[in-house]
Order: C-alpha cells, then structure tokens, then sequence
C-alpha cells in the first residue's frame, strides 16, 4: 500500500542530528574540534562513525587510541542497540542536536560489548533477524532465503539503501492472509530505570476470540505504567 | 482475558493518518533545521560534496 510504503520510509530516512565531543580528559596534540553529523535512527552508532573516528584520530596519537565508545551525561551508549532507541532511551528530553561524548580510553567492559570490525554488528543484526522471524514465521522465511538475500538486508542496511534492503525485508513481513498475522510479534520494551535490559515475552497480534491486538493491547498486558492515566 | 475491540477500516484509516502525522512531526523536529549536518553514511560515493 502506498501509505504502508511512506511511513516505512519515513521511519528509515529518519535521522538524529549530533553533535560529538572528545572526552576531556583523552590526550590530544591540539585541540579537538566537536564533529556534527546526522545518524540514521535505524542503524548501529559503531557502523556509522567512521568519520568520527577518523576526526579524532587527526589530533591524537597513535599510542593513545584505543577501541572507540561513546557517552551520554555518564551513560556509556550501547552500539547493539539501534541509534533511535539510544535516543529515544535516553536522550528525547535533550535540546537538539545530541550531545555524544566520544572516548578512546578506559572501555567499561562491564556495560558494552566489543566491537572490533562490522562483521561483529553484522552477526548482531542477523541474530536480531532470525530471532525476530522465529516468532513471526518459526524462521521458515529467513531459512529459506539464501546467503546472497541475507548479505542484501545487511547492505541495504549498512549503506543506507532503503529500497535493497526493503526488496528483501519484505519478505520477512509477509504472513498468510488467513490467518490473520505473524505467529507472534517480535518486540522488545527497553526501560532505563530497570534491572532488566528489556521485557520480551510472547504476544500472539490475534486474540483467541479473533480480535486484531493493538499497540495498546500488547503495552496494557506487558507494560501497563506505559498508557497514560487520562486516557481510560 | 482480552481487552481488544474490533477494529473498523475507519479506525484503521485513522490511525493512519494520525501515525503518518505524527512521523511528519517528528521528522520536522528532528531534522528541519539540521538540513546543512553531513550524513553519516554517503549516499553516492561517486558524487562529490561541495561545501555547504
């Protein structure tokens, strides 16, 4: 539906503008200008700092660069989670742009995980992928693709291609018309104040007496402090 | 128990719109006076940028 293919398309040309700072304390030969970039919301912070990094490094020495990782007001940002929801985590409350500290020193081994080349966000995504089509079609579609479709989905994502990335995904959102929706929705409800990374259980989008769920349906169940009071 | 009420082509063509409008919004906000920023990922490697 052409409605259907401008909001996919909004969502994916969405970008965060950003502004980003060295740490003040990282050793520098002169001084570090701040470096402003647009990130797209639907990719990995890793994937798309390239220029950052190469920023940086121009007035640093080469003994003082280690692995790069980025802060938010004493927040290490965790590259496995997609840019939009960083934001949207913990930073929507903040003036615009996004104020991102960037380190090449003292990694909190305790909060991220490395991420020493693309391949290792690649891994990432395709698990996220396969996991999310385990729910929705018991992995049939994903395991029917073949290699080359896989590689399509993550260079389509990796290089910012919406309809190659969309030629395949497609796919993947597919689901017999008789029955109504996915096996389950994959989801995941990331909370900041909370011991738990995120909820994620199973949410059929049908209910058994054949009511379509709603977005508000799947929160009331899982996440009720989410609906606001005045709306009931 | 479930606490879903059907949901008409109206309500359908509602949400929509209202989803649609809502993205314009955050899209405006995020990213109208942001227009002269560099993108993180080049589009076109082939083309070059001029300064802006």
């Amino acid at each position: 539906m052409a409605d259907d293919k401008d909001v996919l398309r909004d969502v994916w040309f969405g970008r965060i503008p950003t502004c980003f700072t060295l740490y003040q304390d990282e050793i520098t030969e002169r001084e570090a200008e701040p470096f402003y970039l647009l990130l797209p919301r639907v990719s990995y912070l890793t994937l798309v700092t390239d220029k950052v990094k190469k920023h940086f490094h121009k007035v640093m020495k080469q003994e003082d660069l280690e692995e790069m990782w980025f802060e938010y007001e004493g927040t290490p940002l965790k590259w496995h989670y997609p840019i939009g929801v960083l934001f949207d985590l913990h930073a929507s409350n903040t003036a615009l742009p996004w104020s991102i500290t960037v380190h090449f020193k003292d990694f909190p081994e305790r909060d991220l995980l490395h991420c020493p080349s693309n391949s290792v966000i690649e891994a990432h995504f395709m698990s996220s992928i396969k996991e999310a089509d385990a729910l929705k079609h018991k992995g049939q579609v994903i395991n029917e693709m073949q290699k080359k479709d896989h590689k399509q989905l993550w260079m389509g994502l990796q290089n910012d291609k919406f309809d190659q990335f969309w030629a395949m995904n497609r796919k993947l959102m597919e689901y017999p018309t008789e029955e109504g929706g996915f096996r389950y929705i994959p989801f995941r409800i990331y909370q900041t104040m909370s011991d738990r990374p995120f909820i994620q259980k199973l949410f059929r989008p049908v209910s058994p007496d054949g009511h379509t769920h709603t977005l508000g349906d799947l929160l009331k169940e899982m996440f009720p402090a989410a609906i606001p009071q005045d709306e009931e | 128990q479930s606490m879903s009420l059907s949901i008409s082509p109206a309500q359908t063509a509602a949400w929509r719109k209202q989803i649609f409008e809502q993205l314009n919004e955050r899209s405006k906000r995020e990213m109208e006076n942001f227009k002269h920023y560099e993108q993180a990922i080049e589009q076109s490697v082939w083309v070059k940028k001029g300064t802006m």
